[in-house]
């Protein structure tokens, strides 16, 4: 029934995401870096699975399951529940923003080289858990009015069993404070989940930020 | 524009009237007076290192390609079309042999000069109308290198950029030649920031007074063990030449054992010590001194720390270079870069570069509660009450002006410039002492570009005659940058 839907095209978009090449496709051994989380300076412990084949139906339970994962994920980082959070990122997890550059058509690349915004394992991720926890991380006190909006979710098989891999786009409006507007952070994500235990859990995270010059004083957020 | 001897007379006495960290007519002076003449940081030969990489940066409004031409020679050149004035390069990064301007087609080598110029014969009748020789995209009126590191000036007779540095250079050596290679650089992040420019200046020029406050959180979590209170007046705080910063103490060692302290593995301190003078050596292995931030005036920064990357007690230095690109009186664009020693083993750059994402740039968790100081520090300084309110900048004076703590002796400190431990705002005071000296300079006036008129060839804005170029036809097949 619903493979005879028409599907989304595989776009420039996600393109960008997994390779600089137009199609996406697994390259499990990493031989030749071409994921932007294998071309990381610190993505070298990453899992390799990749997505297989087109976006899965709307009303596939894998796609459902991946879905309702990411707006209650969303809810968690609305509320800086930053512990509950953490429990949901495998111990193996990359996260990763690369910093977006402004490069000819034909360049072959839209990110810094060697340079990310976040790039991290589970110590620091869980570090900067650790701070916003402490009573003196002031940049969070008081708190942001944070709200991620989710949308764009499409869920793929991937080329290992018990995972998923899920993109979406996210937009997350800050504000702090009475005297400054309210700032924004655009991206689009690739999430790889995995099935630990009965549960789905972050494995790695690829954020692309629509911002080559980010509008916001810090990034004291998670995306 | 409203006479600002009063401000400048208040600053010099160490009195900050607050509002000059978001005033308009401030700012209006700082373009003219200060960015017009003073060596500005706008990347690293490590960022354009083969010939045709380039990278587009700004000192204030102007934007500039910043590239290596095919001789290897560093360039920087005005970004803008001879003919109708369109920015010629809109990417922010690449590699191009040639830049060819989409508005109508001009072309130009990455050496600046003027190739392609569609239907000259017909639309100028050729060089009886428009002289093509000779012209090129205009040049930044000063380009200078130290340690690979590029400088642009505005004022073509700015001081040698050595002399501008004057003896900071002798610290600017421990962050960017720490082996024969020096430095590569990567980044940068760049984000904007709603606080003055000057304010992260003077923050890492010397607020170690900060310290225990703004970032008790990343001592709590186990980052970082040095910057308890009591460890950062032990630190010594130097000014020398255009620059300052702060120190921290080492416990007790020689060379090796204190760099050792800080991170460095020991094939790294075996090209530190063939690459430092023995004055440099001494201010670390005898004085027992680690540089930490520091600030070369106006906007250049650095900082150098060693926290904690994964969950074991060792410690991974790394070294950071930014720069505090003013937007507005209210607004700053911040460059920050991660830098590592060339030769340094592929293992420590990686952690190293951990190290800095961790702590500093756009997610550092030591600069997120540093600029949450700067954008409210910039809110409040808007307003009336911030123009009656002088703000004491005198941290270690009395009020007669002697010292509170006496600078170091020369045993006590190798370094050149004046040193001394304690709490202190006496770079801060420097930096603004700079500041002043140009905020009372009036600006000279800049010469201007002819472009293909009826004059003796082109001129920069120093009033010199460009180079002549060769007329070129575009070579078909090269690589050519039409961002
Ligand atoms: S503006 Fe006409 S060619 Fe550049
Ligand atoms: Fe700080």
């Amino acid at each position: 029934m619903s493979t005879d839907l028409p599907v989304a095209p595989a776009s420039a978009a996600v393109a960008a995401i997994t390779a600089p090449e137009s199609v996406p496709a697994g390259n499990p051994t990493g031989t030749v870096p071409r994921t932007l989380s294998e071309q990381s300076a610190l993505g070298g412990h990453a899992s390799r699975v990749q997505r297989v084949g087109r976006s899965l139906p709307f009303d596939d339970p894998r796609h459902l399951q991946a879905h309702h994962w990411l707006v209650d994920e969303a809810w968690l980082l609305d509320a800086q529940a930053y512990e509950d959070w953490l429990d949901l990122i495998t111990e193996d997890v990359h996260y990763l923003m690369p910093v977006r550059v402004t490069t000819a058509l034909g360049a072959g690349y839209d990110t810094a080289r060697g340079m990310a915004h976040f790039d991290e394992d589970k110590y620091s991720l869980s570090r900067r858990v650790a701070r916003f926890l402490t009573e003196h991380a002031w940049t969070e006190d008081p708190p942001s009015r944070l709200r991620h909006h989710l949308s764009n979710v499409r869920t793929f098989q991937a080329d290992a069993p018990d995972h998923l891999v899920v993109e979406s786009a996210t937009l997350l409006f800050r504000n702090r404070g009475d005297v400054r507007e309210g700032s924004f952070v655009s991206a689009g994500r690739e999430d790889l989940l995995r099935l630990v235990d009965g549960r789905w859990k972050l494995a790695r995270r690829v954020i692309m930020v629509d911002d080559s010059v980010m509008r916001m004083q810090n990034l004291a957020i998670f995306l | 524009m409203t006479d600002q001897t009063g401000v400048i007379g208040d600053v010099r006495r160490g009195m900050i009237p607050a509002h000059v960290y978001n005033d308009r007519e401030i700012f209006e002076l700082e373009k003219e007076r200060v960015f017009s003449r003073a060596w500005v940081f706008v990347g690293h030969e490590s960022e354009i290192a083969q010939p045709g990489d380039y990278v587009v940066r700004r000192v204030l409004e102007d934007s500039f390609i910043v590239t290596r031409d095919e001789q290897g020679e560093i360039r920087a050149h005005f970004n803008m079309c001879l003919h109708r004035g369109m920015q010629v390069c809109r990417a922010e990064v690449g590699n191009a042999s040639h830049f060819r301007c989409p508005y109508h087609g001009w072309s130009y080598r990455n050496d600046g000069r003027i190739v392609g110029l569609p239907f000259h014969k017909d639309a100028y009748g050729g060089e009886a109308g428009f002289k093509r020789k000779g012209q090129r995209l205009l040049p930044a009126p000063n380009l200078a290198t130290y340690n690979g590191m590029i400088f642009l000036s505005m004022d073509p007779d700015a001081p040698p950029l050595e002399e501008f540095l004057g003896d900071f250079r002798f610290y600017l050596d421990y962050y960017t030649k720490q082996s024969a290679s020096g430095i590569e650089l990567r980044g940068p992040q760049r984000w904007r920031v709603k606080a003055n420019w000057k304010i992260g200046a003077e923050n890492f020029a010397g607020d170690m007074y900060h310290t225990p406050q703004t970032h008790t959180s990343v001592v709590e979590i186990g980052l970082f063990r040095e910057p308890k209170a009591e460890k950062r007046k032990d630190g010594a705080t130097y000014w020398a030449g255009a620059g300052g910063g702060t120190t921290y103490k080492l416990p007790e060692g020689d060379l090796d054992e204190r760099l050792r302290y800080v991170g460095y593995p020991q094939e790294m301190i075996e090209r530190m010590k063939e690459q430092w003078s023995d004055d440099q050596l001494r201010v670390i292995g005898d004085d027992g001194f680690m540089i930490s931030a520091a600030s070369v005036y106006p906007n250049l920064s650095f900082v150098h720390n060693w926290p904690r990357v994964a969950e074991s007690d060792d410690v991974l230095p790394f070294v950071s270079i930014r720069q505090w690109q003013p937007i507005s009186e209210d607004e700053t664009e911040v460059l920050s870069w991660f830098a590592v020693d060339a030769e340094a083993p592929e293992e420590f750059k990686a952690l190293s570069y951990k190290a800095y994402l961790m702590c500093f740039g756009s997610t550092g968790m030591f600069e997120q509660d540093d600029v949450e100081n700067w954008v409210s520090l910039t809110n409040t300084a808007a307003g009336s009450m911030a123009r009656r309110l002088l703000l004491n900048s005198r941290m270690g004076i009395l009020e007669d002006d002697r010292p509170v703590v006496p600078p170091l002796g020369p045993d006590a400190f190798h370094g050149p410039g004046e040193a001394r431990t304690g709490y202190s705002e006496y770079n801060q005071r420097a930096l603004l002492n700079h500041w002043a000296d140009d905020l009372e300079k009036p600006p000279s006036k800049a010469a201007t570009l002819e472009v293909g008129g009826p004059g003796e060839g082109a001129q920069d804005a120093a009033g010199r005659t460009s180079a002549n170029a060769d007329q070129i036809s575009l070579p078909a097949g090269e690589a050519v940058a039409q961002a």
